[in-house]
């Protein structure tokens, strides 16, 4: 009795706060119209802007639909790719030891580059149009995934593989039917922090090379001064990414089952 | 023998939970007596109470009834004069060995040099001499257990409270670490109130021995051991009481 | 000691070898292909990084673009740092200050610091600060919820410990919750430094003058694709002794600590 109602207090404080601040917000641009629209919109404004674009083209030339559309289906396209040859490619790093001392120096040095980075490099050999974005996606997303799923068969416990030996397993079987399903939690981690860093990429590589997708219309919106369809479109961003992410945490708990061991 | 002093009273002591399914009641109108520099083992089956009555001593938890008096102060909060030794050893990895044994004296305000001095005497007394700059995480469950108990004799408390300390740490180990127990014991006697669920150590260790029985917790029998130290696990009165007090906690089963 | 030496010197080697051979895939690549009309070959590309040290691309030498790159990131991450893990502890320690702000970071951190950009353009023009206040925003959030966790997550016993050999608060916060804290305020500086890196380069290819993403996107604009490499190979670097380095600082600061590789 006594903690179910410390939780509703600190819940009630959160909510109240936040209240205040979108008071604070409104109160500082439509209020007192201290700060004017082209700097910060009002929350009614974006709230407005928001309903209307979920069917208005204007004025950069889509939907909300559509250029969320646009947006996931390259981010998912690179993302897919990324994690399909980023999970073996972890996997082969963390159980071969000479794949890995070969590997090593040009992953290190490829993952410090950020996916945009990339961008003019793929532009110049796959065009402006989806495959270039798709394939900067690929690689942040690969490099993501191949970190934590190296990880995860690195951290594979040594009595585990001992018990494997005793059973007379070969060093596939090994692999296979210990290594691989023990890094299960870690590589699902890898697949959400990729998921991350592609959607940001995606964003990052709309902003610079698009005609289309989110990205595109927020770049558009501040070259018009509609900082209220920037602000409906980071909300956007924030919102599908958490959102994916979440996708996959609901996956993640369906497969694991089982649990940590 | 002169008349040893009692130090610390138990009285009525009774402890119970608020949980969702309702009063859980830990521990029963409990009442005990501990003399100056007596070495009391409270012995009982696992998983019930022991740990509570020990941490109402130190003053972690608050009897719902009763009260607990040390050298005639009521206890009510956690406090310098009653030192533990915890089963998972609970040493701060970021303070090497010397860090974690002055760390009493030094919160207290004591001089660099004073609990220096101290500190490395109690080091030398469990037997680490030598490990005064390595981190916890180089040291072995054993060595470890010696810090802790270094650590809470250098604070110089009036009693110290030992919940299953060796719990933890593999048979041989135990056995070691019992009679190094016994060893720094005779050599700075201190009052301890020691818990255990394994009836050889209880035998081994205690001056008195009070046998606990299941939830609600309450003392089912007393035994004073008079064997002369060291003790010899094997010699026949020693076998004859582990029999005896056996056979009681089967009746409290 | 000589299994050591046997050990690095076999790492050294493969990784060598693994170095060249990309090289040499890249040099083949390109110099016999169509793909060489494009992309210039790792000779030509070393060449020109090597030169620029000396010879100024732009404005300014190799040297200084990286020096301000690294301006524009380490002050406000160095900023993010100390507000974020001054925040951090305190909200892991009140409650009450826990339930009035922590909604809000969890509201900014999904949102990728990229997708603040044409915000920050909006408020700031195109002076640093605008490029201060991105980074600030990619590295804030991080910090302050990882320093938040590791308040939350120190070992109840210990504090136990602590009181009964006669800590007060004060004492028990600066020689238990502090040290206690360490690695994860760590772990959130690492992640920090790897996404601030990324935004700035991300930054600067939007809208700078200099700078080692400048180099990039004006590589793109001239066609000079060398250029393009050049920063890519200075990005990687830079990255690279960024990461070292933070790996350095910890196995100082956290030499007491279990973590495995």
């Amino acid at each position: 009795m006594k903690k179910k109602s410390k939780w509703n207090k600190y819940m009630i404080l959160s909510i109240v706060s936040l209240l205040v601040g979108v008071f604070l917000w409104w109160l500082v641009t439509d209020g007192l119209s201290a700060v004017k629209s082209n700097i910060l919109p009002a929350p009614t404004t974006v709230v407005k802007t928001f309903i209307k674009k979920l069917y208005d083209p204007n004025p950069e030339g889509g939907t909300l639909f559509v250029h969320l559309l646009s947006s996931l289906k390259v981010a998912l396209s690179g993302y897919g790719l990324g994690i399909i040859l980023g999970i073996p490619l972890g996997i082969i790093m963390a159980w071969y030891s000479r794949i890995e001392m070969t590997v090593r120096p040009v992953f290190d040095l490829v993952r410090t580059v950020p996916g945009v980075a990339w961008i003019p490099v793929m532009v110049s050999l796959a065009g402006i149009g989806l495959l270039s974005k798709a394939l900067v996606i690929f690689i942040s997303a690969m490099v993501a995934t191949v970190i934590n799923t190296y990880s995860g068969i690195k951290q594979t416990k040594e009595v585990h593989l001992w018990v494997g030996q005793t059973f007379g397993a070969s060093d596939w079987e090994l692999l296979t039917q210990i290594a691989i399903p023990s890094a299960q939690p870690m590589i699902l981690t890898g697949c959400k922090i990729a998921l991350g860093s592609a959607w940001t990429t995606l964003v990052a590589a709309e902003l610079l090379a698009s005609t289309k997708g989110i990205g595109y219309m927020i770049q558009q919106a501040r070259g018009i001064y509609r900082m209220d369809i920037v602000i409906v479109g980071m909300v956007i961003i924030g919102l599908t990414g958490a959102a994916l992410t979440g996708l996959i945490s609901l996956i993640e708990k369906r497969i694991l089952k089982g649990g940590r061991y | 023998m002169a008349e040893q002093r009692t130090l610390i009273v138990c009285d009525h002591v009774s402890k119970e939970f608020q949980t969702p399914e309702g009063v859980f009641k830990v521990i029963e109108d409990l009442n005990i007596k501990v003399k100056e520099n007596e070495f009391l083992v409270l012995f009982g089956p696992g998983q019930c109470g022991k740990t509570t009555i020990l941490n109402t001593f130190a003053g972690f938890e608050i009897p719902t009834s009763g009260e607990i008096t040390v050298n005639g102060k009521k206890v009510t909060r956690p406090g310098s004069e009653r030192g533990m030794v915890f089963q998972t050893t609970a040493l701060f990895p970021w303070f090497k060995v010397m860090g974690n044994v002055e760390y009493g004296p030094k919160v207290r305000g004591e001089s660099k040099a004073k609990r220096r001095e101290r500190a490395q005497h109690y080091i030398d007394l469990v037997g680490l001499q030598g490990f005064e700059n390595s981190y916890p995480i180089k040291l072995s469950g054993g060595m470890k257990q010696r810090v802790g108990i270094a650590r809470a004799y250098c604070n110089e408390p009036l009693l110290l409270l030992m919940d299953e300390p060796f719990g933890h740490l593999d048979a041989q180990t135990r056995y070691l670490m019992q009679e190094e127990l016994m060893r720094i014991w005779q050599q700075e006697k201190r009052t301890i109130i020691f818990v255990t669920n394994n009836i050889e150590e209880a035998v081994y260790l205690a001056d008195r021995i009070l046998v606990l029985s299941n939830c609600p917790t309450g003392v089912k029998a007393e035994y004073e051991i008079n064997l002369p130290h060291p003790r010899q696990y094997t010699d026949p009165e020693f076998l004859r009481l582990r029999r005896e007090i056996n056979d009681v906690i089967d009746h409290t089963l | 000691m000589s299994i050591s030496w046997i050990k690095n010197g076999r790492k050294f080697a493969y990784g060598t070898f693994g170095i060249l051979l990309f090289g040499t895939i890249w040099f083949f690549a390109t110099n016999g292909t169509n793909l060489g009309k494009i992309l210039p070959d790792p000779i030509t590309v070393l060449k020109k990084f090597f030169v620029s040290f000396a010879e100024p691309i732009g404005t300014k030498t190799m040297t200084l673009h990286i020096l301000t790159s690294l301006r524009r990131m380490l002050l406000p991450y160095l900023t993010a740092c100390v507000t974020g893990i001054v925040l951090g502890m305190v909200i892991g320690w009140y409650k009450p200050l826990e339930a009035i702000i922590k909604p809000y970071i969890e509201l900014i951190r999904p949102i990728p610091p990229i997708a603040w950009i044409p915000l920050s353009i909006a408020w700031f023009g195109f002076a640093e600060m605008s490029k201060y206040f991105l980074i600030f925003l990619a590295c804030f959030p991080t910090i302050t919820i990882n320093t938040y966790s590791g308040v939350r997550s120190v070992d109840e016993t210990i504090v136990r410990a602590a009181r009964m050999l006669g800590a007060k608060d004060r004492q028990l916060f600066a020689t238990v919750v502090m040290p206690s804290t360490v690695p994860y305020i760590f772990a959130g500086l690492q992640v920090a430094i790897g996404s601030s890196w990324a935004t700035i380069v991300a930054a600067e290819m939007i809208r700078s003058s200099e700078g080692v993403g400048w180099l990039i996107i004006s590589g793109q604009e001239t066609s000079n694709m060398s250029q393009v490499l050049v920063g890519i190979v200075a990005i990687a670097l830079t990255g690279l002794l960024l990461v070292s380095f933070m790996r350095l600082l910890e196995t100082k600061l956290c030499a007491w600590n279990e973590r495995g590789a």
